[in-house]
């Protein structure tokens, strides 16, 4: 590659520019404003957003609200009222599940929890409040560690409707492809049981026999 | 797998809470803020819902409310300034004419004595009928000595209010924000849930009954002016501002209508039967159009439980109480409600 004339000198430049010198130079400039931490960056990298434009985003992140936990800390507790859907933006989330504990005498103790799963960066949980009339909740998520959440709640999906309607309707096709989604390999799993079931009964009728 | 939860957050629901006292007797106690601060409200609940129109066409939320407001401006500023001699004149004649009322009745009640004294041969007090007179008449002289103070009050609420209405539509998405910010996670979402579901109701029953008042006050401010009866202006205001008050409004501005017909053109006249049928028409219109089409946005209570905060919210606050014991009520229910779900769950 040649060089290009300035004032009256030449100038020799390598032979092949290093673009990722060049770019950790730029980058690293304090007047450089950083975008990886912001919000629209970290929703850019959520599998179920990847319709959204740039700006559609920048939109969705003025709608949303951050919220931070401690550790152990409920973030919804099951039979509750729930109106959000939950990203987690960094730390982790457990997901548990209460169950009556019928041979347990004292009622602090008749509580048992199961743990259903835990999630980490980038899941999502609580997406059913956000399509549901009156939803209640039905396991408890609680904070492992300290977490940043990011939650969209059903008041501003209703403000969304009502003045970006476009980004509205995005955000409910990827909350609908979520549930279907969910629902795919529920339906899947009930296919399966049944199928055992039923091998169970014929089992079961040949030993009658 | 047995746990235990951790909800040991006691203190910063405690002084969540505490802020929120706080902040209310702050501005309950300071009668200067608080009113112009509610007809502030009261005015952004009722134009609030024109943004998402302006910014659904590409305007900037900035833009959206510099436009509404300069608008409303116009609007309000142009029926000032063609009112404002007539309500002067309306005013200054009902000035004089209250004399010819007080009149009007004493003759009325001399004349109603001397027939019951004629057919029942009781002779009727005439302490209680003076002690009426004197009442009302002190009562608007009261009036008339405050006159110089309330418009300096609203002389300050002219300049308050615009600036207050200004700020809520613009800043009112990120006030609500940082607010939130502030809930203990803990309540996050009843909290968010239940001041959505207030706000939403107070907003639609101002809107609705805003709606259906300027509707009202319009029929019987027509009707008077094409009946050429006198105080047209006057009586339309009174009426739609009387109708914002369920089930006794309609009475309440049908009176000083009724007296002015007695007075000026007498029972049998055909303007008397003119005004009778004009509010009965407006009224009609009200519940059978208006009403049924603004009934879905109007708050789901019972009309037992309208009455009872009606006669409740008069007891302690007057008119003014009479118009907000709805949505007060209303908002009462809703969190009475959550309080009993969260205490015996959801059946």
């Amino acid at each position: 590659m040649g060089g290009f004339k300035h004032e009256n000198e030449e100038v020799n430049l390598p032979e092949r520019l290093n673009i990722g010198v060049i770019k950790y130079f730029w980058q690293s400039s304090p007047y450089n404003p950083s975008k990886k931490n912001t919000i629209p960056h970290f929703l850019r990298n959520i599998v179920v957003f990847k319709d959204f434009s740039d700006y559609e985003l920048y939109i969705l992140s003025k709608f949303i609200h951050e919220r931070t936990y401690e550790n152990g800390e409920i973030i919804f507790k099951q039979g509750d009222l729930g109106i959000g859907f939950y990203l987690i933006y960094y730390g982790n989330v457990e997901i548990i599940v209460e169950k009556e504990n019928p041979l347990s005498t004292s009622s602090a103790d008749s509580m048992e929890y199961s743990l259903v799963t835990c999630l980490e960066n980038k899941d999502y949980f609580g997406e059913l409040a956000l399509l549901q009339e009156n939803s209640i909740r039905s396991a408890t998520a609680v904070a492992k560690n300290a977490c940043k959440l990011i939650g969209i709640f059903k008041p501003d999906l209703d403000e969304l409707i009502r003045v970006h309607p476009v980004v509205a309707t995005k955000l409910l096709q990827s909350v609908s492809m979520i549930i279907a989604e969910r629902l795919y390999s529920i339906t899947k799993e009930v296919k399966i049981l049944k199928y055992k079931l039923s091998k169970m009964e014929q089992l079961n009728e040949n030993e009658v026999k | 797998m047995k746990m235990k939860l951790n909800s040991n957050k006691g203190k910063k629901i405690f002084f969540f809470f505490l802020l929120i006292v706080i902040s209310i007797i702050f501005i309950w106690s300071l009668p200067r803020l608080s009113i112009p601060l509610m007809i502030a409200y009261v005015l952004y609940l009722i134009v609030e819902p024109t943004i998402p129109q302006l910014l659904k066409l590409g305007v900037e939320r900035n833009l959206a409310v510099i436009i509404i407001f300069l608008s409303l401006a116009i609007i309000s500023i142009i029926p000032v300034v063609a009112l404002v001699p007539t309500v002067k004149m309306e005013v200054e004649n009902v000035g004089i004419y209250l004399p010819k009322v007080e009149t009007y009745i004493k003759t009325k009640y001399e004349e109603i004595q001397l027939v019951v004294l004629q057919k029942a041969g009781v002779e009727l007090n005439n302490e209680y009928f003076k002690n009426a007179i004197i009442y009302i008449s002190d009562n608007l002289q009261k009036i008339i000595i405050n006159i110089p103070k309330l418009l300096a009050s609203l002389l300050e609420w002219l300049l308050v209010i615009p600036f207050l209405l200004f700020f809520f539509l613009r800043d009112g998405f990120s006030f609500k924000r940082i607010i939130l910010k502030l809930v203990p996670n803990e309540i996050f979402e009843r909290t968010y849930y239940l001041s959505n579901e207030l706000n939403k109701k107070i907003g639609d029953y101002i809107f609705a009954k805003f709606i259906e008042a300027s509707i009202v006050g319009t029929i019987i401010f027509v009707g008077l002016l094409l009946m050429g009866v006198r105080f047209a202006f006057l009586l339309g205001i009174v009426a739609a501002f009387t109708n914002i008050i369920p089930y006794l409004g309609p009475f309440l501005g049908l009176l000083p209508a009724i007296i002015l017909g007695l007075v000026e053109h007498g029972i049998q006249s055909p303007e008397f039967s003119g005004i009778l049928i004009l509010y009965l028409a407006a009224n009609v219109i009200d519940l059978g159009f208006v009403f049924p089409i603004l009934v879905s946005k109007m708050v789901n209570l019972h009309p037992i439980i309208v009455v009872i905060s009606v006669i409740v919210g008069s007891h302690y606050l007057g008119v003014a109480g009479m118009i907000i014991s709805i949505p007060l009520a209303a908002a009462f229910k809703l969190v009475v409600a959550q309080i009993y779900f969260e205490i015996f769950g959801r059946g």
